[in-house]
Formats: structure tokens, sequence, C-alpha cells
């Protein structure tokens, strides 16, 4: 009982963090056709300026959350201007420049912090009792963020003046050009939205788990397998995805060892890829 | 992902040969010259991530970007240095087999992965070379988990110095780079840079694209099965980690840093990437700024990558003197 109310929680957790990064990096992904392998160091990077805020300036840790976010999208437009704007459409120039962004990032956070796993605070003490059943406070807050801001960027893109002229470049830059739409904003908006997004969520994972230089290069590979799995250009899909993901990563490791795990996921991915290619949910992407 | 070859030059191509001889006889005097057995070592890394790095971009010549170069040259590796360890192999006999186990293995998925294509075909094998790695981890005593395999047999007695090291993978690598030459410049890699420019295209002149993406595949993988293979008997350790998606993105780099259009890309990518860090060593942890910078200035100025430099300048210069704008951007 307890430790399957534990694997539900967990579950609901990851799966809500996955999809927060993951819709983070599809913006960019169905906007500006950008593979950003960098997004797990920003996400990365979010944890520790929120831990820094925490330990080393004492803030209150939610002033600190709002303040990473601000901060880790501000990054992100400087990101959009300087480092993927000049590279839109060329694969290979793009790949290099995220790699730089990792190596400064991460570079950065061994030098400053060091390479030891941390952890922020938690963002609030307790146990919730219910009869024989428990849940910490910190679980289900951390789940409500995650699926109240799921919440608020579905209504955005789909209630809001910029999400749907997000949704027209999505479906097609040029005619969107052609309809007087601000490509360039709109892109630099995205770009904002998803750092933010995954500064959040660094947060979010840093109390619940764990912070480390290199959590990013984890949180990458299941954000790629999430989205290409859903297909670019629908929010539903990396929604039903991330749930999936999110199941075998919670389940498969209270049953099996660490490694066997990862591969059983890992391979369950792969032939999901190779019987339908272009995704389940959205369309292919052409490059 | 562009990856159509320039058309070379006839006039260059009388200097070619003897800029290659001389590269050579100063490479093969190098170790009379250099008495820092550290240095020593480090060249003999730059030999084996030269054999990879060429062969990686050997695959990108069909149109296909594999991220999962690094797992190949795991499987390499993992392969011989447990045939050589488990059944007390000869390492001169596991190396070649560990390059074919990592072939096979590049082929067999090369078959269910002709299907997809671009940026599905980097996703699939990016999925493939962490399928690689976990299993690697899954292994238990045979490939010895987390902490990787120890005590894999020498390819040389116990005791040589680096010295008979160089010399046997500068061999490796000089006889690996004029295969992967042979092989790009033969009819085959016509037909594969017929198959990245269009593959309906190619396959209605009666290319079978398929057989030549998996045959390109596992000609990359012999490589870099023969790299890892070589990596492990030297080393005698190695570790899942050395061959895991990031081994993988730094091998893309030394392709991306020197040029992915030219067959000397590569090389002049991994030697750059690799030995200039090292003279930056001082600077300890600090040292991947460096390597960031370096990236940097290529990724922003150098569209063709390193091996476009020459070209830069003189279009630059030529520019400035005629006084009117010409594109040199890609």
């Amino acid at each position: 009982m307890e430790e399957a109310l534990a694997t539900l929680t967990n579950w609901l957790i990851l799966s809500s963090m996955y999809i927060l990064v993951a819709l983070g990096f599809a913006f960019l992904f169905s906007i500006m056709g950008l593979l950003n392998l960098a997004h797990g160091a920003i996400y990365m990077i979010g944890g520790y300026i929120g831990l820094a805020f925490i330990t080393s300036l004492g803030l209150n840790p939610w002033l600190a959350l709002i303040l990473t976010t601000i901060i880790i999208g501000a990054f992100g437009l400087f990101l959009e201007r300087f480092c993927f704007r000049p590279f839109v459409g060329n694969f290979n120039r793009t790949v290099m420049i995220c790699i730089v962004i990792i190596l400064v990032l991460q570079t950065s956070v061994n030098n400053i912090a060091g390479t030891q796993t941390l952890s922020l605070p938690p963002f609030v003490e307790g146990v919730l009792r219910a009869g024989p059943a428990s849940v910490s406070y910190e679980r289900i807050v951390t789940f409500a963020i995650g699926a109240a801001l799921l919440g608020a960027v579905v209504w955005f893109v789909n209630r809001t003046k910029w999400g749907q002229q997000m949704q027209a470049i999505a479906q097609d830059t040029e005619g969107a050009y052609l309809q007087g739409i601000n490509v360039h904003r709109i892109s630099a908006l995205a770009c904002f939205m998803s750092c933010g997004l995954a500064a959040i969520a660094g947060c979010l994972i840093g109390a619940y788990l764990y912070l480390g230089p290199f959590m990013g290069d984890f949180m990458l590979v299941k954000i790629l397998m999430l989205v290409i799995l859903a297909g670019v250009g629908s929010i539903s899909g990396v929604l039903i995805t991330g749930l999936v993901l999110g199941a075998l990563d919670a389940v498969l490791p209270a049953l099996l060892s660490g490694a066997y795990s990862d591969a059983i996921t890992v391979t369950i991915v792969v032939v999901l890829l190779i019987i339908r290619p272009q995704g389940f949910f959205g369309r292919a992407v052409e490059m | 992902m562009n990856t159509e070859q320039p058309a070379m030059k006839g006039k260059r191509n009388v200097t070619k040969p003897s800029i290659v001889v001389g590269l050579v006889v100063i490479i093969a005097i190098l170790p009379l010259v250099l008495s820092s057995i550290y240095m020593l070592h480090i060249l003999i890394l730059i030999f084996i991530y030269t054999i990879a790095a060429v062969s990686l971009r050997t695959i990108t010549i069909s149109g296909q970007f594999p991220l999962a170069h690094a797992a190949f040259m795991g499987i390499g590796a993992f392969s011989s240095g447990m045939i050589a360890k488990w059944l007390g192999w000869s390492p001169w006999l596991t190396m070649p087999l560990g390059a074919l186990v990592a072939m096979g293995i590049g082929m067999l998925i090369g078959y269910p992965f002709a299907r997809l294509r671009a940026l599905y075909y980097a996703m699939g094998s990016l999925f493939f070379g962490i399928g690689v790695i976990s299993i690697i981890y899954a292994g238990g005593d045979w490939t010895g988990g987390y902490s990787g395999l120890t005590g894999i047999p020498p390819l040389l007695p116990l005791g040589t110095s680096k010295v008979p090291y160089y010399y046997f993978f500068f061999g490796l690598a000089a006889v690996s780079l004029l295969a992967l030459y042979r092989f790009e410049f033969s009819r085959i890699g016509l037909n594969l840079k017929a198959i990245a420019q269009s593959h309906i295209a190619a396959s209605s002149v009666g290319i079978n694209e398929g057989w030549y993406r998996i045959l390109v595949v596992g000609v990359g993988c012999f490589f870099a099965g023969l790299a890892g293979a070589g990596y492990a008997h030297y080393n005698t350790v190695v570790v899942g980690t050395s061959f895991n998606f990031m081994a993988t993105l730094w091998l893309v780099m030394y392709v991306l840093i020197g040029g992915i259009n030219s067959f000397i890309g590569p090389i002049i990518g991994t030697v750059i990437l690799i030995l200039i860090p090292e003279f930056f060593r001082d600077l300890q942890t600090y040292s991947p700024y460096v390597t960031a910078a370096i990236l940097g200035i290529v990724v922003y100025l150098m569209p063709q990558g390193l091996v476009g430099l020459p070209q830069l300048i003189r279009s630059r210069l030529f520019e400035r003197r005629k006084g009117k704008r010409i594109a040199n951007a890609s």
C-alpha cells in the first residue's frame, strides 16, 4: 500500500516534470525548427540558481523560484537572439552552438558549486496523513505546481493571441510572416517560456530528487524521447507520451535494478520509433 | 544536413601527395624528438579518435547523421576486451573481431533504421546508443557494470613503453584513413552522395538506397569498433561512460569543427580539439572554457569549419580589393 502510493505519486511528479521541460523543448522545435540540445543544461542551471538564491542570499524559496524563472527566461531571450536566431535551419551549426552552451554552463557549475550532488531545501515541510496512507506535502505541492503550469501553458497556447500566433508559426512560418505576425518576437517569447519552464522544473526536481552538474544529460534524453515519440505540434501528444514515459520510469525501477529498467525503456522507445517514425500524435518534421 | 562535396580543384591536386608524405614523415619522427610520455599518450588518443571521427563522417556522406558512434566504439571495446579477458584469446585476434561485432550490430540495426530519415535517423540511433550503454551497465560481472571492465590484456607485453604503441596506432590510423578515403572516392561513395542529395532520384536510377545505407553504416561501425577495441587494449580499462551520448556528441564536434564537407576536416577537428586544451592544462577545471571559445569562434565565423578558413581569408581579402561583397556563407 505504502509502496504503491509512493510509486503513484512518483509517477505523477516525474510525468509532470518531464512534460514541463518537454513542452518548452517542443515549442522551440515546432516554432524555430530548433533541436535545442542545451535544454537539459538550462534545466540544470535553473536548479543551481534557485539553490544559490535560497542558500547564499537566504531568500524565501517561493521568491527564489520566481526570480530564477525570470532570470533563466531572460537568459533564454539572450540565447534566442545571439545563439539560435543566426543559425535557424542549419542543423550542424545549431548542434555546435548548443554544445558551446552546455560546456559553458556545466563548467561554470563544476567550478562554482562543485561536482558533488546537492539538493534544494524542501519548499514545504510536513506529511499529509489519511488513515494508513501518508504523502509528504512536498510531493503534493510539486505535482500541483506542475499541473497548474501545464494548465496555464495549454490555456496560453490555445486561448491567447500570442499563443495562437505561436501555433500559426508552427504550422507555416512563411504564412505567418505574410499574416503580419512578428515571428522573431514570438520566437523570443517561446524561448522565454521554454527556459522559464525548464528552470521551474529544475528547482522542483532539485528539491524533490537532487541537483548535479550532469542531471541535464538525463533529462535531455527523456525529453528527446518524449518529443520525438509525440510528434511535432501536438501538446496533448506530449501530455500522453509524458505520462507513459513517467510510468515506465516510476514503475520499472521498483521492479528491476536501475540499468535493466533503462535498457527496457530505451528498447521500447526505439521499437516505437521504428514502428511510427513521424510520432504518434503530431506530424513529421522536414529537416 | 548538407553533406555535398565541393568540386576538387585539379591544379592543387599535384601538391597534395607531397603534403601527405611530409606529414607522415613528421609524425613518424615525432617520438624521437618528443620526450614527454604524456604527450605521446595524447597523440595516441588523437590517432584513435581520428579513426572514429573520420568513420563517422563517412556515414554522413550518405545523408544519415548517426548519434550513436561512440556506442559502436564501446561495442568494439567491450566485445574485444571481454573475449580477450574471459576466453584468453590474443588481443591481435580479438581487435578485428571486436570491429566485426560492431559492424555486424551496426548492419543489423541499420536494417530497421533504413526507413528512418534525417532527424528521425539521428534520434533513433541516439536512443540505440543509450540502450547499448545501459546494457553494458546491466551486464554485471561480464562487462563490469558501472565500474567498467578492468584487467583487459594489453596489446603489447606489459612494461612496453609508449613508443611502440605510438607507431602501432599511427599505422592503424594511416591504414584506416586510406581505406576510408578509397571507399569515399569509389563508385560506392558516389552512389552514397547521390542518395544524400535525393534518395528518390537515386532510387530511380537503380541505386538500392536501403542496401547502400546499411553498407555505409557497416563500414563506419567497423572502423569505430576497431578504434574502440584499440583503445580497450591500449588502456586495459574501459568504462561505459567513455562511450555515452556526450562522447558521441564530442565525436560529432570533431567532425563539425573541422568541416563536415571534406575528408581532412575531421582529422583537423580531432587534432585541434584534443591538442589545444592540453596546452591550457594549467587552467585545470577551467580548461573547458578554452574548448568552448574555440567552438564559438568556429561556429560564428567559419561556416565551413576550420577547413574553410584559408578560403574564407582569401575571399575576404579578394572582396576588399574588388570592393564588392562575395557571399561566403554556406
